[in-house]
């Protein structure tokens, strides 16, 4: 290597040395100021005191509703904790808290080592205690050093419907989720968003802890608060608009009160979906404080599975609801026109086999729009013979069947749509039969949707082929203005204008026509659409749909109710429909107001 | 030409050997204190193991003193490398509590992070002295740029935003005993303060005069005048929209990329007690194991990251003047040792060297009394702590070994 002389310029020594030396100077001035000035006020701190820390959790945002009505809000109750750090003899110590408290001594351990955060953090040991039990533990407060009890928030639930699978719930994070979320501030004991919304919109709901400093003699007396920089005000978590109304929630959930199945009733124009129940449900209120066990375990292991989002999560098939799948596929691809005829004498035979329509004498002549009204069989066990199964499969997958509606609320299922490979992989090459066919194009056997999906479907004859993204959260406060959610949306464009039109002028037909299968689905003064369907259940009573639409100048609703083991389409999902379309027409319509408002 | 003196050990050497020698011996009395009230062998305590380390230490010091320089020179590049293979090892094997910062074997856990601060400052040192720019120019910084810049990122990544702060700071002393012009070194922090100035329109446009004014200054060539200008001006325009378009949780997680301290609390927590600590230690202190809150231990982590606390409660405002007269002493002699060498390479390692001593100094006694956040950067010589003390030892070695030349020099 080549070294040569190297001198480096008397400046740029000097000008290094003084940045160091005013470094050190700097250091030194700041411990004059805390060693020689503020000596004092240390010394007083320090002398028989310990500096303690006070966490300030932040309320959660507020829920409301589309119209601002408050859904989930907060309300605040004495929690008690303690300090592990100040603790000398632990055992006594938690006998004579569990005294006071009303618990034992072990349960008292087992919250002091559940909720740990450190030696120096408060450990929560009860929550939402009464006023009495305060005054015991000021009463008690030397043989009781360590024990502190603020305010803190919880959730409470001020609205009169319960919501609960869209709201979901809060839980104490458990060790799977904390590693993913330790980066972001959580630790042990916090509260989290599991289901709905308090999970999906958990980053905006969330408010950010704050910390306090206190100083406290050695009896165990608060001798003041700390004046520190470390003090953090906490910050509350941002409010969430959803796009539900309350009035119409609350009519969704009365109609279907002691009853199993779901309602989904959206704007059919952008998705903001007005409604969403799930029977049976539990109310929301369980969850305020600490949730009991039995309580918990009651509803976990009921075998009517109250905890299951049947809106998004279950899927059962659509039954008759799907014919108007085999109609669309033959006129966009010229297998039948419109009005080709079938007649129907109440059953079809294929080999040896007869499949049956579901009215034993047979519809006699039937054209496609008759077929969809009184939703014959026998029409379409004839029509899915001239048809290719996956040419159906397509055109139902254009629906957004078999995909996922990506609403705002986790764990959707997205059902499931046969086609060949389908059949081919369950049943094998040659396992399976043209009867297939014949099942499936009436929306029975392996065909399975969701609610949240048939609402969809049904949505996009309201708009003529307007696909929109379901969705509840509407908006969020934030930074002192309001910010909306991105959708997404997308549009069919395989069928033509004259074959919207046909068939929602069948739809039309199956409520309004006298032969129709939907009578019982109007409502006043306002157009209604929709199809029913009986879903065969080989394990009980049969399940019953109905999906529609209503209609008053440009304001449109759409709807999907299932009832499982409800009966028929027609006779008992229907007039579910016809309520909740009248509640509409008469809070809303009548009153001239587009659709939300209020 | 010169004679290497290599025989000689010359009077700095001496003296900064005798500053670290002092700053041990306290590190010794300051851990005995913290670790006093423990009733096991004393070998087995704190301050024994402290006591092992040094010995080892002290050999080290010897060994690395008789190293040619010459050789430390030419293999600077591949120990850089080396190093880099050292720094991502980690992440091979399961994270503890969600960091790769430490390489775990029978028991005996080091952080490769560590060593890396050394050899980023060879490798830098190295690539000045060879290169064929003339260091006024701006392209002569962008290979010490991304040489920092490698290690710097996997660091922040493991996360140690403490290391990663030291790898760019350690950057700047070496750059300007380079010879790099000042105005180079301002164009590379400009965008930096773009983006923190951004977010408010006044400081943002008083920082762009203040740019064009350097810049008209210094005679900058035209299209670099308008290059640097366009960049600044759109990283200032760009990043408040960007920021504002994120969503929450994208915010959040960018701002806990900078902000390591998982455990936000009981950080806070630390630093009122060691400043409580301090404070009531006064002018002349509580004396020797008389510190009250150490020995109710109020005082969090005092034998490692807050050792200088104990000083202060125990020891008094005389005690800390005394540690920090020392520090002053271990840095001016060794600039010293810098400016008085006649080898480029020889320079630049010391003042490197030098300079993560003096940040980690610096840093960590301004954490103690709140002055900055704490980032888990330990005391050089005096906080507990095997691994850490031997790269201390090793940078003191370096220094010696690089001050051996040129006794006429000799100030």
């Amino acid at each position: 290597m080549t070294f040569f002389p190297y001198q480096i310029s008397k400046n740029i020594k000097n000008i290094t040395l003084s940045i160091v030396a005013i470094v050190f100077l700097t250091l030194l001035y700041r411990f004059y100021q805390i060693q020689i000035k503020q000596h004092n006020k240390y010394s007083g701190i320090a002398e028989d005191n310990r500096v303690r820390m006070v966490s300030l959790e932040a309320p959660r945002g507020i829920i409301y509703d589309r119209s601002g009505n408050i859904l989930v809000d907060n309300k605040f109750q004495y929690n008690v904790f303690i300090i592990p750090f100040e603790i000398d003899s632990v055992n006594k110590y938690y006998r004579r808290l569990g005294e006071i408290i009303g618990v034992s001594e072990q349960t008292i351990k087992k919250r002091v080592q559940n909720n740990w955060r450190g030696r120096f953090k408060p450990a929560l040991v009860a929550k939402g205690v009464e006023f009495s039990v305060l005054s015991k533990i000021e009463e008690h407060k030397l043989e009781l050093p360590g024990v502190i009890y603020k305010l803190d928030p919880y959730r409470s639930y001020p609205s009169p419907v319960n919501l609960t699978h869209v709201l979901g719930y809060l839980r104490e994070i458990d060790s799977k989720s904390l590693k993913k979320l330790k980066k972001y501030g959580y630790s042990y004991g916090d509260l989290v968003g599991w289901e709905g919304v308090e999970r999906q919109y958990e980053s905006i709901l969330r408010g950010e802890q704050g910390y306090q400093y206190v100083q406290v003699n050695a009896r165990g007396r608060v001798q003041g608060e700390l004046e520190s920089k470390e003090n953090v005000q906490p910050k509350p978590g941002n409010d969430l608009y959803l796009t539900i109304d309350l009035g119409l929630q609350d009519t969704c959930e009365k109609s279907l009160s002691g009853q199993k199945g779901a309602i989904v009733v959206m704007n059919p124009d952008n998705g903001e979906i007005l409604a969403a129940v799930s029977k049976p449900d539990y109310s929301p209120r369980i969850f305020s404080g600490i949730i009991d066990k039995t309580v918990w375990d009651s509803l976990r292991y009921d075998p009517e599975r109250p905890l299951y989002n049947r809106i998004s999560s279950a899927t059962y098939p659509p039954a008759s609801t799907f014919k108007l799948m085999a109609s669309m596929g033959a006129l966009k691809n010229n297998i039948v026109d419109p009005s080709w005829t079938v007649n129907c004498p109440g059953s079809y035979k294929l080999g040896r086999r007869t499949f049956k329509c579901w009215r034993e004498f047979g519809h006699g002549k039937v054209d496609m729009v008759k077929s969809i009204e009184q939703s014959c069989d026998v029409y379409y066990y004839t029509l899915i013979r001239k048809m290719d199964l996956d040419l159906w499969a397509n055109v139902v997958r254009k629906f957004g069947f078999g995909q996922a509606t990506n609403i705002d609320l986790s764990g959707e299922n997205i059902g499931n749509i046969p086609d060949k490979k389908y059949l081919n992989k369950v049943y094998g090459e040659n396992g399976w039969t043209e009867g297939y066919k014949l099942n499936i194009v009436i929306g029975q056997g392996e065909v399975l949707v969701t609610p949240i999906q048939m609402v969809k479907y049904i949505s996009a004859f309201a708009t003529d082929g307007k696909l929109v993204h379901p969705h509840v959260g509407l908006k969020y406060f934030d930074n002192e203005k309001f910010r909306t959610f991105t959708t997404e949306e997308d549009s069919i464009e395989a069928f033509s204008p004259p074959t919207w039109e046909l068939m929602n002028h069948a739809l039309h037909e199956v409520v309004n026509d006298p032969a129709g299968t939907a009578n019982l689905a109007n409502a006043r003064s306002v157009e209604v659409y929709g199809k029913t369907g009986t879903a065969q259940n080989p394990h009980g009573e049969n399940h019953a749909w109905f999906v529609g639409y209503a209609e008053d100048g440009e304001s449109k609703i759409a709807l999907a109710i299932i009832l499982e083991n409800g009966g028929s389409g027609g006779h008992d999902a229907a007039p579910v429909a016809g309520k909740i379309f009248n509640y509409y027409v008469d809070n809303f319509w009548s009153h001239n107001q587009q659709i939300g408002q209020k | 030409m010169y004679r290497d003196n290599s025989k000689i050990i010359n009077k700095l050497t001496t003296k900064i050997f005798i500053v670290v020698f002092l700053l041990c011996g306290i590190g010794l009395v300051a851990i005995y204190s913290a670790s006093s009230n423990s009733e096991v062998p004393f070998f087995q305590r704190a301050v024994g193991r402290q006591i092992i380390w040094m010995v080892l230490g002290l050999l080290i010091v010897f060994i690395m003193y008789v190293i040619k320089k010459e050789f430390i020179f030419n293999v600077s590049y591949w120990l850089y490398g080396a190093g880099l293979i050292l720094v991502i090892l980690p992440y091979l094997f399961p994270s503890s509590g969600g960091a790769h910062r430490w390489l775990t074997m029978g028991g005996f856990s080091y952080q490769p992070s560590e060593i890396m601060k050394i050899l980023l400052v060879l490798a830098i040192a190295k690539y000045f002295t060879t290169t064929e720019f003339s260091h006024s120019e701006f392209k002569v910084l962008v290979i010490p740029l991304i040489l920092t810049i490698i290690p710097t990122l996997i660091v922040l990544n493991q996360p140690d935003l403490g290391t990663a702060m030291i790898y760019v700071l350690t950057l700047f002393p070496i750059m300007i005993w380079a010879k790099v012009d000042l105005v180079n070194i301002f164009i590379l922090v400009s965008p930096i303060i773009s983006i923190l100035t951004a977010f408010n329109f006044y400081t943002f446009f008083i920082w762009l005069i203040i740019i064009i004014g350097v810049l008209y200054l210094k005679k900058i060539k035209h299209w670099h005048f308008i290059l640097i200008i366009i960049i600044n001006l759109a990283l200032g325009t760009v990043s408040p929209y960007l920021w504002n378009n994120l969503r929450p949780y994208q915010q959040q997680r960018i701002i806990t990329l900078f902000d390591v301290k998982s455990d936000p609390q009981g950080a806070g927590y630390q630093v009122i007690q060691s400043q409580v600590a301090i404070g009531s230690g006064g002018a002349f202190g509580k004396g020797f194991c008389q510190g009250k809150q150490t020995h109710l231990k109020f005082l969090p982590e005092q034998k490692t990251d807050f050792i200088f606390s104990v000083i202060g409660e125990e020891w008094g405002f005389v005690g800390v003047s005394f540690v920090l007269l020392l520090y002053f002493l271990l840095i001016y002699l060794s600039i010293k040792a810098a400016y008085r060498v006649r080898e480029q390479f020889n320079s630049l390692v010391i003042i490197g060297l030098t300079g993560i001593l003096f940040f980690h100094t610096v840093i960590n006694i301004a954490m103690t009394v709140g002055l900055m956040p704490v980032t888990g950067l330990p005391l050089p010589f005096l906080s507990y702590g095997g691994s850490f003390l031997t790269s201390c030892f090793i940078i003191i070695a370096l220094i010696f070994n690089m001050n051996r030349e040129l006794e006429e020099f000799d100030l």
